[in-house]
């Protein structure tokens, strides 16, 4: 998603490439706020201007959801504050309390209906309750530098990811610290109908038409798979390159689950 | 070391079944019990391996020891199998072991799942339950997204399109028409089976398995017993079992299955015999692809020439050197999970016996192979069956 971003002497600010009112189908202020501390030099944060805007609760701390996605620190003394707007889907970095002033984005069209649509559905899959196959917050929360953050385990001579417990010498791999490619190489890919949806996504799929998958290789050799994002106009292929970023990937008993997503470059 | 023969084979149609889970079992076991030509009852099992994934709203937890209970086996020493779709195929490996270890005589084999009793909103949270929950649901995939994406890397490395797939779904359509127990008795044409509703591409809803109910089970025993129970005894001559990575990205190719590589080796090594011995195989079809990839990795056709295998026909019945799935294969006769592993296996003593219906009849069929499958190739199973001990 390309988005919009204005530096100025109040601070560094950004709203997404659909403009203050919609953050995207999978975007909210949280995701916004990981692209714009991306694009700023790091440092340590305060969090305490923009938690409580919040629409629904992580998974996972925010703390680690930004400590791992991007290089900044957070620390509630910290004199950098992380702002967002109470109405609008504006997300500003700033060195006051106070909020600001945020600057004017331009508005750009999208089908309201597509946007209440995909609102009411983040809500009920929220407020849903898995009957079948799930993985729990525990497990988002020890993969978390994983999921969020593309760290992988060293073994050895080569990278593991994503994480596993022992090597075939019975011996334990140690906790993911090395960080893989921020891109990756598309070997194969697959565009799955709404009605073949897992459960996490069958609010959403019919509404955005199906959803898309990738399995890519990194340069350092490690492969995965990742669900497609902001891939309305475009088309993967077989050895495309996509990069990543943080999106909301499903909600489930109340907590929203935060994950990479793969984007076309 | 001891033989194994298989003396009793049954199974329900596969379908939407009218029965729930006790009835279903019950019926199965009636026709295995029925099918052995001398008397054979219940009673005389000593132990049995229940496949299943328990899909089905009905008994989770204890399923074996409900389903033995409904059917004149309780007391029997019985446990459920669970490796995905290849559950059965591996209770059917653990019967096999039980009796060549010496420990029991007679054995009981099966599977079971009820699946089309669930709502379609219960039915969802159980889609993909097999596959790598944590990495590869999460990204959206299902099995269907699965082997979409194994399919699309096969086109992109071999000499192969979407029309290849296409043939064997025209095949397995055609060998499952006249197949009394299978769950699509219709015929497909090429352009209708080319044009199907996209479920993930590049499949098709015609490169998809159904969702099936069923059941099925086999009889083995002790070869010192065969006679007593038999004159035409069905030996299980081979066995062979393998696994491999959950999740297909942590595989090191898209488009073989090393799990089935391995099984097929341990179990041609069993049986003395070689993959140009086989007469017919009943491979695991859940999509289109995965026979391609099976024909391969059982050794039928070389690396990267399953797609032609499929566009030359070769696995039709009676046209090439082997029959590939001439029950009409998963994606005809069905797939009940748990219960198509054994399924199989009853084809197999079927076809080797010459009971199935004339019209399906493989000529001169000598020797028979399974190919049981979980998830995109996590676990697999593999038999040979023959006629001659």
């Amino acid at each position: 998603m390309s988005s919009q971003f204005i530096s100025n002497d109040d601070g560094s600010f950004l709203a997404s490439q659909y403009g203050p009112h919609w953050a995207g189908p999978d975007g909210d202020r949280l995701t916004l706020a990981i692209r714009l501390l991306n694009q700023v030099p790091p440092g340590e944060i305060s969090l305490q201007c923009f938690e409580e805007y919040l629409e629904f609760t992580s998974s996972v701390s925010l703390q680690a959801v930004i400590e791992t996605a991007t290089n900044w620190k957070v620390n509630e003394k910290a004199t950098t504050m992380l702002h967002t707007h109470s109405d609008e889907f504006i997300v500003g970095i700033t060195s006051s309390i106070e909020p600001p002033t945020y600057p004017t984005f331009d508005n750009v069209e999208s089908d309201d209906g597509t946007r209440n649509d995909l609102r009411n559905s983040w809500q009920e899959e929220v407020s849903g309750v898995s009957q079948g196959a799930y993985v729990s917050q525990a497990q988002h929360m020890i993969a978390s530098a994983s999921r969020l953050g593309l760290r992988a385990q060293t073994d050895k001579d080569r990278l593991v990811w994503p994480p596993r417990q022992l090597n075939g010498a019975g011996e334990r791999i140690q906790e993911p610290t090395e960080q893989l490619s921020k891109l990756a190489t598309i070997l194969t890919w697959t565009r799955l109908s709404a009605a073949g949806a897992p459960s996490e996504f069958s609010g959403r799929a019919p509404i955005l038409g199906g959803v898309s998958t990738v399995l890519v290789e990194f340069e350092e050799g490690p492969k995965g798979v990742f669900m497609l994002a902001d891939d309305e106009s475009k088309s993967p292929e077989i050895d495309g390159t996509v990069r990543f970023e943080v999106r909301r990937l499903y909600g489930q008993d109340g907590l929203m689950h935060y994950g990479l997503k793969a984007i076309l470059c | 070391m001891v033989d194994v023969a298989m003396v009793g084979a049954g199974q329900t149609k596969f379908g939407n079944h009218p029965l729930g889970l006790k009835g279903m079992w019950a019926e199965t076991i009636e026709k295995a019990v029925s099918s052995v030509d001398h008397g054979f009852q219940p009673t005389d099992v000593e132990e049995a391996f229940i496949g299943s994934i328990a899909f089905g709203g009905s008994q989770l937890g204890n399923t074996a020891a409900l389903l033995t209970e409904h059917s004149g086996m309780e007391g029997v020493s019985v446990r459920r199998v669970e490796n995905a779709c290849a559950s059965s195929g591996f209770a059917l490996r653990d019967a096999w072991m039980a009796i060549k270890s010496g420990q029991a005589d007679i054995v009981v084999a099966g599977g079971i799942e009820k699946m089309n009793d669930l709502s379609t909103s219960r039915k969802r949270y159980w889609l993909g339950v097999s596959g790598d929950t944590e990495w590869e649901r999460l990204a959206g995939l299902t099995f269907p997204g699965t082997y979409a994406l194994t399919a699309r890397r096969y086109f992109h490395e071999f000499d192969s399109t979407h029309d290849d797939l296409v043939h064997v779904s025209v095949k397995n359509h055609m060998h499952g028409f006249e197949n009394q127990v299978a769950h699509l008795r219709k015929e497909v044409s090429f352009d209708k089976a080319k044009s199907g509703f996209m479920v993930a591409d590049p499949l098709t809803l015609y490169d998809c398995c159904p969702t099936s109910d069923g059941a099925s089970a086999v009889i083995l025993v002790a070869d010192h017993l065969a006679h007593k129970f038999t004159d035409t005894p069905i030996w299980v001559k081979g066995s062979g079992a393998g696994s491999d990575h959950l999740a297909l990205h942590d595989r090191p190719s898209l488009t073989q299955l090393r799990a089935t590589q391995n099984a097929a080796l341990k179990a041609y090594k069993t049986a003395g015999v070689t993959a140009g011995d086989i007469d017919l195989a009943e491979v695991h079809d859940c999509f289109t692809i995965a026979e391609v990839l099976a024909t391969e990795d059982l050794g039928f056709a070389g690396r990267g020439l399953g797609g032609r295998f499929a566009r030359e026909g070769q696995g039709r019945r009676n046209e090439g050197s082997v029959t590939i799935n001439a029950s009409g294969g998963l994606k005809s006769k069905g797939h009940p999970l748990g219960a198509t592993g054994t399924g199989q296996a009853v084809e197999i003593f079927k076809q080797l016996r010459h009971q199935v219906e004339p019209e399906r009849q493989v000529r001169d069929a000598e020797l028979g192979l399974t190919h049981n499958v979980g998830g995109s190739g996590a676990t697999c199973a593999v038999h040979i069956f023959g006629r001659e001990r």
